[in-house]
């Protein structure tokens, strides 16, 4: 019988150990930590230098409110969204969670965000750029620091080609494909004038200029023509060979901007978001700067914007919603939170932490205040948070470009499919 | 894995008092497997929670409209019903699938077929060669080999340095939408070495007193091929055929890696897998992916349903007439 009594705790033991490692598995729920702390969540995503700047920005912020304890949950950009919504869907939601523009809607709309507004103190942000972060009136969102999307150019590689940069106040867009082509054609094959870019924030920016709204609701205000028309000049940059060939072309589409064109000195031009000049000056190691997109001749609106680079925003189900709120407001307010994170989530949008660590950013950002400094009377008014479903417009768009650029549908059959489908995703 | 392993002793355990139970007491034996099910239990407890239910979630989910972000709303057949109506980038993920399939996998046989031919030949160095032809089935599926093949059929790839030796222009191969998925079907060939072990496995079963006899009566190489390799060798080809389109049909990283998550260009290698996960993932209709996941599944399932039943005609056992 003793042998059966061993078989029989050998078998509870199994049991019990199974069970606590279950519950292990389970554990770090909303709550307190063992010492009697508030524990509090905030998720993130970027890269390792990211991630170590907003460890010590957190540490920095346990120092100032010692009962609240900050765990930082980080993922590579690829998988955020899936890992957020996951927890989401466990009712495992991060207290604070980090979110972009085009996911906003998709967040605020289906009740997992909560109203911010009063609670974190928004009175340095620009009321403007605030309004994006805010959906029917309620405050879902506070922008961390803003981008707009601009030409970035390798002046020293354009000089090498024999080509001038024109005066980028009036250029148009023929000027544009004239320039990439002949940058082509004087650097021997050596550097490619530009490459094509699919963003739809490139497409908002034409659209601005001839007077139309990218987004009317829950549909595109575009007319085919003008998405023809922006379609034309990426057909023109290949035909002058100022932009590499569709295959070469969307080979480097699907690249990081270390790969690019521009990122490895064997393209002059090509366009980004703003913030991104300090990633590609440090893949090229030369000189870059930045330009004011081109114009339609005669246009009255230049059509660069102003677009948070990315949201704080709360989880409408939190336990601890003041402490949440305080957490924000540190890292969108304190000066000291801005000495360490500077211009990693945009050029900061509070006035005052701006102000305070102007003198501290890279050079590459300094660059890029100036450049937006320069241009601010011209920026049109930052646009309010996509539709849902507009997540996939980048998708989207990429691809009725790509069958156009190929030759597998005509400008006019891939217009009308593109606005069908893409309104169908953001129809709601 | 380790709970298998727990549960082998005390089935053994049950086992022995099941034999002599009959004639000894029959309540140590009830005791004994009481515990041998306590014993189970976490297994069945893994496979109740982690495989079973989430299955059976996902048949719920299918009929659902799910966000991920909100409750479930049920909606009835509306997904199966939109999938083969109106969505076209289903149909085209169905169909660059198979085409894929249909074209990677009796190449990837075929040549893993006559590697094995000639590794069992008795070439000396014989486990080297074996554990080298081994290799890309263990990396193919892996990100780096995604990425290094961005690297050799790129515009200024390897394959196009070598044409160019030749004074071939060549061109983005990747980034074509015509010739894209020819190099994930050239992947896929290429991790021919887990067919391979199995058929050189099955080379080694064939009794080598049938080629000696065979030699005798004078026939050739082709012929004993023709006569005694392909025909005992049916019941592994057809083992390998079953597991290959399986496992190709849910290829997902390859493309999702060469076409940077996106089935580009122009959807040319958008794979059904792909096409599920950007639906649940990135389009936030979970419901749609579970949907989409079933619909593979009976797909996978028919094709292996008929596989079987066509088996009947061309796979020989020797131990049947």
């Amino acid at each position: 019988m003793s042998s059966g009594k061993k078989m029989w705790s050998a078998a509870l033991l199994a049991t019990a150990v199974l069970a606590v490692t279950a519950a292990c598995g389970s554990g770090g729920g909303a709550g307190e930590t063992a010492d009697g702390k508030i524990k509090l969540r905030f998720s993130y995503w970027g890269s390792d230098a990211r991630q170590k700047m907003t460890e010590e920005a957190i540490k920095k912020f346990e120092a100032k409110n010692p009962t609240i304890d900050v765990e930082g949950e980080f993922s590579d950009w690829a998988s955020y969204y899936e890992t957020l919504s996951t927890k989401v869907a466990g009712s495992d939601a991060p207290d604070v969670m980090s979110l972009e523009i085009r996911g906003l809607r998709e967040y605020a709309d289906r009740g997992t965000l909560a109203d911010l507004a009063s609670k974190v103190n928004t009175a340095d942000v620009d009321a403007k750029v605030l309004g994006t972060g805010a959906i029917d009136g309620k405050q879902f969102a506070i922008p961390t620091g803003v981008n707009a999307f601009s030409l970035l150019v390798n002046k020293g590689l354009v000089e090498q080609s024999k080509a001038a940069l024109p005066d980028d106040k009036t250029w148009t867009w023929e000027d544009y494909v004239e320039l990439a082509g002949k940058i082509s054609a004087g650097s021997g094959g050596k550097v490619t004038g530009t490459q094509l870019s699919w963003n739809p924030a490139y497409l908002q920016i034409y659209a601005t200029q001839k007077g139309e709204p990218f987004y009317d609701g829950n549909k595109l205000g575009m007319t085919p023509e003008t998405i023809k028309e922006w379609w034309a000049i990426m057909q023109n940059l290949i035909k002058g060979k100022g932009a590499p060939e569709a295959a070469k072309s969307s080979e480097i589409g699907a690249t990081s901007i270390d790969q690019s064109l521009l990122g490895t000195n064997t393209g002059a031009m090509g366009m980004w978001w703003s913030n991104q000049l300090g990633a590609a000056s440090k893949a090229s190691g030369q000189e870059l700067d930045l330009l004011r997109m081109p114009k339609i001749k005669g246009a009255t609106a230049g059509g660069m914007f102003l677009q948070p680079a990315m949201f704080y925003g709360a989880s409408s189900k939190t336990e601890h919603a003041a402490e949440a709120a305080k957490f924000i407001d540190f890292m969108i307010n304190d000066p000291e939170a801005g000495a360490i994170i500077l211009s990693d989530r945009g050029l900061p949008a509070s006035s005052k932490v701006l102000t305070a660590v102007r003198d501290k950013l890279p050079e590459a950002d300094q660059k890029t205040l100036a450049f937006l400094d320069e241009n601010k009377g011209e920026l049109t008014d930052p646009p309010a948070a996509p539709p849902k479903g507009a997540s996939a417009m980048e998708d989207i768009l990429t691809r009725y470009s790509e069958e156009v650029m190929f030759g597998r549908l005509t400008p006019d059959d891939a217009a009308q499919k593109f606005i069908t489908e893409a309104n169908a995703s953001i129809a709601g | 894995m380790t709970e298998v392993s727990v549960a082998v002793k005390p089935g053994r355990a049950v086992q022995e008092p099941a034999r002599r139970g009959r004639t000894r007491s029959t309540k140590r034996s009830r005791r004994e497997a009481r515990a041998a099910y306590l014993f189970l239990a976490p297994w069945f407890v893994g496979l109740l929670v982690i495989t079973i239910g989430p299955i059976f979630a996902s048949l719920y989910l299918s009929f659902t409209d799910y966000s991920l972000l909100e409750e479930a709303k049920w909606i009835g057949f509306d997904n199966y019903v939109k999938m083969f109506t109106e969505d076209p980038r289903f149909v085209a993920s169905l169909k660059v699938t198979t085409i894929y399939v249909i074209v990677s996998v009796p190449l990837q046989l075929a040549f893993a077929l006559a590697l094995a031919l000639v590794l069992d030949r008795g070439l000396r160095g014989l486990p080297l060669y074996r554990s080298i032809f081994y290799l890309p089935s263990l990396l193919g599926g892996s990100v780096a080999i995604a990425i290094l093949w961005r690297k050799v059929f790129g515009a200024e790839g390897l394959v196009n340095s070598v044409l160019a030796v030749f004074g071939i222009q060549g061109q983005g191969w990747v980034g074509h939408p015509d010739y894209a998925l020819g190099t994930l079907i050239l992947l896929h060939v290429w991790t021919f070495g887990a067919p391979m072990i199995i058929f050189l496995a099955g080379l080694r079963q064939i009794p080598s007193s049938y080629y000696e006899a065979a030699a005798v009566d004078g026939a050739g190489l082709l012929r004993q091929f023709k006569s005694i390799t392909l025909p005992l060798l049916t019941p592994i080809i057809f083992f390998n055929l079953v597991l290959e389109l399986i496992k190709s049909f849910q290829s997902f990283t390859q493309s999702f890696i060469v076409s940077g998550g996106k089935g580009g260009p122009a959807d040319s290698t958008l794979f059904y897998t792909l096409y599920l996960y950007l639906q649940g993932f990135k389009n936030y209709d979970m419901g749609y992916a579970a949907a989409m996941a079933w619909v593979l599944l009976l797909i996978i399932a028919g094709l292996t349903g008929v596989n079987f039943l066509a088996s009947k005609y061309w796979v020989f056992y020797g131990d049947t007439k």
